[in-house]
């Protein structure tokens, strides 16, 4: 906890004006050779009363494959507090550059349900700066919970890498991937993913960042296509688990090769009774359906 | 997991009681010994407490002949080709201007604008203006739960007689606008102002001028019909043998009841067709071992199923007539069959617990112990071949010790059944399959087959039909030779 007390926003700050200064802070860096040192901000920022647009709701259901009820799902709440927790890594004392961060993994706790009609308080900060093999990588987690509240109905832990970016201090861990050796079960879905799919995501979740957009946007950042988000996969994966997982559970996602769109994902998910039969967990994988490549692997457990 | 686990098995029809029905007073025998076997296993409440139900009667089917997509029908409607099937039904039997119970027919891709589709067809029909109907969807089990559903009310005595039917285009088939055309002009409607249309206007985008084409494909797994049968086909181990060999025999009867006049009062032709175009008399094992593998060549395991051992996409419409026994009478009309029993069943499909088409071998061992048989006491078995790989699967599931224990909480296996009895006149594969038109057809044949047989070992001959559907769906049914 920042001994000053959180960065209270007076709102959900915009993405497209932090991917703009994200880019001029790049730059800024680049030119003047300076950096933000070798720890990360303590601070934490904070929004209150927070309300999702029941339009952008729809829209994002219908687009993940989620019947439209007035339950928040858990990857839009994901997507609702992205801004905020955007903001800490664009802080001036934020020591990685944001842009071409990749995603490594997701943990969200979703312990009670929230609806729309409800005003949220998000907090997001950042923790666990830690070495990676072939960068550096740290934790940005985010809270939400029903305004006023002090208990937390969503918790969210999003694992960055910053690739190519070595800290001074901070181990090289040495683990390999484990990514080798898998072969592909029988798939029991497949997508069809249009080479649309980033732009209509991230029309539903305000993530306009330009690799997702276009073959264009996605080439002038280094990518040779646009990649489907990997938040709008691990959601459909969310909602291909369906309504077995109550309203209450907790949601992995670790990813590996990236979807380069268009694309046909294909996926097994299977479940795990106990011995009354009663649901415990889901697991999922999805592979390149032409190359067998592994694209992701999570899981959706009960709490 | 159990017969019973999968659905608590409901009240029992008190159809089979020992006591005949009060209505009955045309002179027609009691409830022969088959449905006395089926008294003595219930073990629900007791038959006498609950209302007495009458008998449900075939009269007789007609349907068109069924054609290839993009053949003889390619221009005719849903509509079209259901009041075709009804008009040669009410030629056939004499019910010009005649007032029926109840039709009910349905058609699996239909246009939005026949949300009537049954009543405008029977608007333009001979039938009386003053007969109600309904549409009725189901997917392929459309046809045959049409049948259940009006059987079970002339049974409670709400109507005397029912045309059951379906009908389907995959020629003539609904082509949607895209969702951002259909979302433009919806808000266009809504605006008021010009400028607003005009806003509404510019979202407008080429793209959304492409149309969006019905596919067969699961919504909730993306894969389609045929690749969901790859993947069941595949894990019971069918080969390609046995699917070419069950085409085989498909085409084989069918040519053969052609010949023989089976269908000369159970169909009418129409736009030239005497006979299903899908129809290949001179096929052989050979040439269906030249085809190649369309489905399952993604998935790892050798594929197996052929355009020549899946049902391909037909056109074509079938009718029922049903009665009470006391109108068929009335009228002076046969009555071949009756119908005994049906059941529905639904699997867990989506995360493959069991195949997608495996319904129907939880449904028809749940509807055989209700009705105190096995499957020996089955004469003829009419087994809707989506692919020949759906056939083969169920009966595998039913051969295998496993499956039977665990999943259908029997002893051992549920049991075999007699080839010589499975779909004696052809089915799906060589007839085509017009989705919601394929019980029709099947519900004819079979009592018109049961009423030749008449009976077996001195009780009426039986009969079950099993129609697998999609979302994981099945509805079977059991008929007996009046």
């Amino acid at each position: 906890m920042s001994p000053s007390g959180p960065v209270i926003l007076g709102e959900m700050p915009s993405l497209s004006k932090l991917y703009v200064n994200a880019a001029a802070t790049a730059a800024r860096r680049r030119v003047l050779g300076t950096h933000a040192g070798n720890g990360l901000p303590e601070a934490r920022h904070e929004v209150r009363g927070v309300k999702a647009a029941v339009e952008n709701l729809t829209a994002y259901q219908h687009l993940i494959g989620e019947t439209a009820s007035d339950v928040l799902p858990a990857g839009f709440i994901h997507a609702l507090a992205f801004p905020l927790a955007m903001s800490v890594m664009n802080r001036d004392d934020f020591p990685l550059p944001l842009l071409g961060m990749i995603h490594l993994q997701n943990h969200v706790v979703q312990s009670a349900p929230l609806r729309f009609t409800q005003a949220l308080d998000v907090r997001a900060w950042t923790e666990n700066l830690r070495g990676h093999r072939s960068g550096t990588q740290l934790d940005v987690v985010t809270e939400v919970g029903c305004t006023g509240e002090d208990a937390v109905s969503w918790r969210g832990v999003s694992t960055y890498l910053a690739k190519g970016v070595f800290l001074p201090g901070l181990d090289k861990t040495t683990a390999a991937s484990a990514a080798a050796d898998f072969s592909a079960p029988d798939p029991t879905a497949l997508w069809q993913l249009g080479v649309d799919t980033g732009r209509a995501y991230a029309a539903v979740s305000g993530d306009f960042n330009p690799i997702h957009l276009s073959v264009l946007s996605a080439k002038a950042l280094g990518m040779r296509r646009s990649i489907a988000h990997g938040m709008y996969l691990a959601s459909r994966a969310l909602a291909d688990v369906g309504a077995v997982k109550g309203e209450a559970f907790s949601w992995d996602v670790a990813f590996e090769a990236p979807v380069f769109l268009p694309a046909r994902v294909a996926l097994d998910i299977s479940s795990v009774q106990d011995t009354a039969g009663a649901w415990q967990r889901s697991g999922y994988v999805a592979w390149n359906a032409r190359s067998g490549r592994r694209h992701f692997s999570g899981s959706v457990a009960a709490l | 997991m159990s017969v019973n686990g999968q659905s608590a098995p409901g009240p029992k029809e008190p159809t089979r009681a020992a006591t005949p029905p009060a209505a009955k007073g045309t002179g027609t025998p009691a409830a022969g010994s088959g449905t006395d076997l089926a008294a003595g296993a219930a073990a629900g409440p007791a038959a006498s407490q609950l209302p007495q139900v009458r008998r449900a009667v075939i009269v007789g089917g007609n349907r068109i002949p069924f054609a290839r997509t993009g053949g003889a029908y390619t221009k005719s409607s849903n509509q079209d080709m259901l009041t075709a099937a009804l008009d040669g039904l009410i030629a056939r039997f004499g019910l010009q201007d005649e007032r029926i119970g109840e039709v009910a027919a349905g058609a699996v891709l239909k246009h939005s604008r026949d949300f009537n589709l049954t009543r405008e067809a029977v608007l333009g029909s001979a039938l009386s203006a003053e007969t109600p109907a309904y549409d009725l969807q189901q997917a392929c089990a459309t046809g045959l739960e049409t049948v259940l559903g009006l059987a079970n009310k002339i049974k409670l005595g709400q109507i005397d007689s029912a045309i059951a039917g379906g009908v389907d285009s995959a020629s003539d088939a609904p082509i949607a606008v895209s969702e951002g055309l259909r979302e433009v002009l919806l808000d266009l409607n809504r605006a008021k102002t010009l400028p607003q249309r005009l806003q509404v206007l510019s979202r407008l985008r080429p793209k959304d001028l492409t149309p969006d084409a019905p596919n067969t494909g699961e919504p909730r797994t993306g894969l389609s019909m045929g690749e969901h049968q790859a993947l069941t086909t595949a894990q019971w181990k069918i080969t390609r043998e046995a699917q070419d060999e069950l085409a085989f025999n498909s085409h084989r009867n069918l040519a053969a009841a052609y010949d023989a006049g089976f269908f000369d009062d159970l169909l009418t032709p129409y736009r030239g067709l005497t006979r299903d175009s899908n129809l290949r008399a001179d096929t052989s094992l050979e040439k269906l071992a030249t085809l190649k593998p369309v489905f399952g060549k993604s998935l790892g395991s050798a594929a197996t199923m052929t355009a020549g051992n899946s049902t391909p996409l037909t056109d074509g419409a079938s009718t029922v007539l049903l009665a009470s026994e006391e109108w068929a009478d009335a009228h002076d009309l046969p009555k071949l069959a009756t119908v005994v029993d049906g059941e529905a069943a639904a699997v867990d499909f989506v995360h493959g617990k069991d195949g997608l088409l495996m319904a129907p071998a939880f449904a028809v061992p749940r509807l055989l112990a209700r009705n105190g048989l096995s499957l020996e006491d089955i004469d003829f078995f009419e087994i809707h071949e989506a692919f020949a790989g759906t056939v083969l699967s169920t009966l595998a599931a039913w051969e295998d010790e496993e499956f039977g224990r665990t999943r259908l909480g029997l002893d051992g296996a549920f049991g075999s059944i007699d080839r010589t009895r499975l779909n004696v006149h052809g089915s799906s594969l060589a007839a085509g399959h017009p989705f919601a038109a394929t019980g029709g057809r099947i519900v004819a044949s079979l009592a018109k087959m049961l009423h030749a047989k008449d009976r077996v070992d001195g009780r009426p001959a039986r009969g079950l039909i099993s129609i697998c559907a999609a979302g994981g769906q099945g509805v079977v049914a059991i008929l007996e030779a009046h």
